[in-house]
């Protein structure tokens, strides 16, 4: 089985020569078992190197923009997990897309949530359903929310301090473990909660789950719960907004709950509820 | 207090390492050029103003009117070029009329080098300055230190060089006024195609002695937009109305008064 | 740079006590716009052909956008030396596919791939906005762009490079309707999506960059736009303004 799981490694010597072999660039000095190879430029200090060209935080005038910004929130209750996300992608100022994907669905039991660097969360999330995939193959039993989460944890430990920009969620249902969330991020930390808000308006994402949060919430009000904290984040943080995508994760895995526009179900939300009155018209 | 205020050069400083760098300036990028002929001198600039690599504007007047029959091109920062030529030009008339005498173009040469100097090249002004005076044509061209330099030809901005490849190429001894008409052009437009700094038309302006100068303003223009493919007219009802409110501005309202005749004789 | 140096002006001495420090910084802008956008049964991508940098044209018409076989278009936008490299590298791979596989690459797997090829170099990126463009397996029009290091998202039209800011608000309102209501319903009720034909996306494509080309200096010279439909993939050229 193990020669099997070889063969998806990228760095699989006998592929690499044969088929990508302009590649004369360093390999990362890290030895990752599990990673595929990252280019590193071939210089003293790459981390430098990076945080110069692409951390446009550090310095505005960078060249290559990393999109940023989101408001994501994933929550427990008694009928499993509501995960709810914005859809807006920023690089500097720039609005890059309002159609963004933020939720990951690396299995139909588990969700992951993608706060930070875009590609970073993109690329390791869908690297950890592989994985999650070859857990399953070797083992014939499903993986732990605790397990996948530890994969990735574990991943991005042995890039820290490298320039990974992640903060997830990995949100999953296991007969053993029930609803369970993991929030996971690039520092390293991983913990086990009922309710996280990850990004830029996590404040305001936490400002009304706090106020309405119930664990006897029914599905209904769960997931309008869910959906409302977003709307109050993107309609405060400039980071945040686009569309919200809703899911709800029960014992036979997660249940798409839609996408929707923000400007629609704010005039919606404003009219039936009588709130945002700070808004006219 | 004489002398220069550096008051807020510190406080500068202090926000441009936390991040906030002082505000962006107009233009740049730029050509102008100027050349002398028999009795006369003609200068002549492109007119696109640039803002890192958005074009500002698409016509702007580089060509700035020192006195009647002294003229100046100018590159660099849009406002300086602006400010300083309007300073000089007034400081120039207010000479002229101490003086009772006529501006001349080194009076103006002058007037504008110690002003650059004396800011040390905070004002960024790169100028042609050209003109005649009752000593006859003059040309010259000032850096924003304070240099300046004489020749038969000039040209400067970030066209420049292609500007003078054909300046260098194409001038000779005893140009006519025409020849040096077109040459100006020839010169601007190596600037416009091949300059991303500079582009759109060509604003010239030749000054003859004993004649007021005269500016012939989009000589060439060589880059006229085509039409666009598509009419972007938007229906009417486009737009989303959010609410709808009507306001009755202004009351009609008819009153009857009954007047008082006075019926005493 | 180090944060501890002396406060630099133009008055001080000119002599310094700490080391001057230089950094590596391999990468350069080339300028140039692009633009993809999906219909119904084709798609197109399209690019200007200047080729700059700083303030100067190193060409007029250098082809950034390519047809690389199994009806799929690629362009890498952003530096030049970087964009050629990554597309030199799908090309070869593509014909690896092709020799191990004996099939054509599906536009949803090549997406896929060149997330692997960005995320690659996460740590050295490609100073690149990569757009790929062709039909999907139901023979429907694709457009799939990627951030700079491998970022990706299928859409129905996007705009990358120097003018991307300038044509991207243009094709929110043109291609998508947004911020336009439907005329009939007195501005109350949102304007229908639907799909445009080619003539209408080809006239939106060049009026984007003639646009593009009046307030951008890095764009202007030329306009390659490399159509697919079922029928295999056409080019078409326009010439733009070249000040």
């Amino acid at each position: 089985m193990n020669s099997i799981a070889q063969q998806f490694r990228h760095t699989n010597p006998a592929h690499e020569a044969f088929q990508d072999n302009d590649n004369e660039f360093f390999e990362s000095g890290v030895d990752l078992k599990m990673a595929p190879s990252i280019t590193v430029p071939p210089i003293s200090q790459p981390t430098e190197f990076l945080r110069a060209h692409t951390d446009d935080a550090s310095n505005p005038d960078c060249k290559i923009k990393i999109a940023h910004g989101t408001t994501t929130l994933a929550f427990r209750f008694k009928e499993g997990i509501i995960v709810a996300v914005d859809s807006r992608a920023t690089a500097g100022d720039w609005i890059a897309s309002q159609t963004v994907n933020k939720v990951i669905r690396i299995n139909p039991f588990l969700l992951g949530t993608m706060a930070g660097g875009a590609a970073d969360c993109q690329y390791w999330e869908t690297w950890l359903g592989t994985q999650c995939r070859l857990h399953e193959l070797r083992e014939k039993e499903r993986i732990s929310v605790a397990a996948a989460s530890k994969i990735l944890g574990n991943l991005v430990y042995q890039y820290k301090g490298m320039g990974l920009s992640m903060g997830t969620m990995v949100c999953g249902f296991t007969k053993k473990e029930g609803p369970t969330i993991y929030y996971v991020d690039s520092d390293g930390s991983r913990l086990k909660g009922d309710m996280f808000c990850v990004g830029s308006g996590q404040t305001f994402a936490y400002g009304v789950l706090d106020s309405n949060y119930k664990w006897d919430l029914s599905v209904e009000d769960a997931l309008y719960l869910g959906k409302r904290s977003i709307l109050a984040a993107q309609h405060r943080d400039a980071y945040s907004g686009g569309s919200i995508n809703l899911y709800h994760v029960t014992e036979s895995g997660w249940v798409y709950h839609g996408n929707f526009d923000f400007d629609d179900t704010f005039w919606k939300v404003k009219a039936s509820e009588g709130s945002f009155n700070n808004v006219d018209a | 207090m004489a002398g220069l205020s550096f008051d807020n050069h510190q406080r500068n400083q202090f926000l441009s390492a936390k991040g906030f760098g002082s505000p962006k300036a107009t233009s740049t990028g730029t050509t102008i050029v100027g050349v002398k002929f028999e009795g006369g001198v003609v200068i002549a600039a492109d007119t696109r103003a640039t803002s890192g690599p958005i074009v500002a504007d698409k016509n702007c007047e580089k060509l700035h009117r020192l006195s009647p029959t002294i003229w100046c091109a100018g590159a660099g920062t849009a406002a300086d070029t602006e400010m300083v030529t309007q300073l000089i030009g007034s400081n120039l008339e207010l000479h002229a009329m101490s003086t009772e005498r006529k501006p001349r173009v080194v009076t103006a040469l002058t007037m504008l080098k110690q002003h650059l100097f004396k800011y040390q090249g905070h004002i960024g002004a790169y100028l042609i300055v050209g003109g005649v005076d009752p000593t006859g044509a003059h040309l010259f061209s000032i850096h924003a230190h304070g240099s300046t330099d004489i020749g038969f030809y000039q040209s400067l901005g970030s066209g420049s060089l292609a500007a003078m490849a054909v300046l260098e190429s194409n001038w000779k001894e005893g140009l006519t006024k025409e020849e040096a008409m077109k040459l100006c052009t020839e010169a601007i437009e190596a600037g416009i195609w091949n300059d991303l700094g500079s582009g759109s038309n060509v604003d010239l302006c030749v000054m003859e002695v004993g004649k007021d100068a005269q500016l012939y303003r989009n000589y060439l223009k060589p880059n006229v937009r085509e039409a666009k493919v598509k009419s972007y007219k938007f229906a009417r009802g486009t737009t989303a109305v959010l609410k709808e409110s009507i306001y009755n501005l202004v009351d009609i309202e008819e009153t009857v008064v009954p007047m008082e005749v006075d019926t005493e004789a | 740079m180090s944060v501890t140096s002396a406060v630099s002006s133009d008055y001080n001495s000119g002599v310094s006590n700490v080391p001057i420090e230089h950094q590596f910084n391999p990468y350069s802008d080339n300028g140039g716009t692009v633009l993809g956008i999906a219909g119904e049964d084709f798609a197109i991508l399209a690019g200007d052909t200047r080729h700059t940098t700083g303030y100067s044209i190193n060409s007029r018409y250098e082809p950034k956008v390519f047809s690389v076989g199994d009806e799929l278009l690629i362009t890498a936008n952003g530096f030049a030396a970087d964009g050629d490299a990554l597309v030199k590298r799908f090309r070869n791979q593509l014909k690896w596919y092709h020799f191990d596989h004996k099939k054509n690459l599906t536009i949803k797997s090549a997406a896929r791939f060149i997330q692997h090829l960005l995320y690659g170099k996460r740590f050295f990126p490609y100073y690149v906005h990569t757009i790929i463009a062709g039909l999907d397996e139901e023979g429907k029009g694709a457009v799939y762009s990627f951030d700079p290091v491998g970022s990706y998202e299928r859409e129905q039209c996007r705009a990358g490079g120097g003018a991307a800011s300038l044509i991207m608000p243009f094709l929110d309102n043109q291609v998508n309707f947004k911020n336009q209501m439907d005329p009939d319903s007195n501005g109350t009720a949102k304007k229908e999506l639907k799909y445009l034909k080619l003539d209408e996306v080809i006239s939106l494509v060049r009026d984007a960059f003639s646009s593009a080309t009046e307030r951008h200096i890095n764009v202007g010279d030329g306009l390659e736009i490399l159509i697919v439909t079922k029928d295999g993939v056409r080019t078409e050229y326009y010439p733009l303004k070249k000040d």
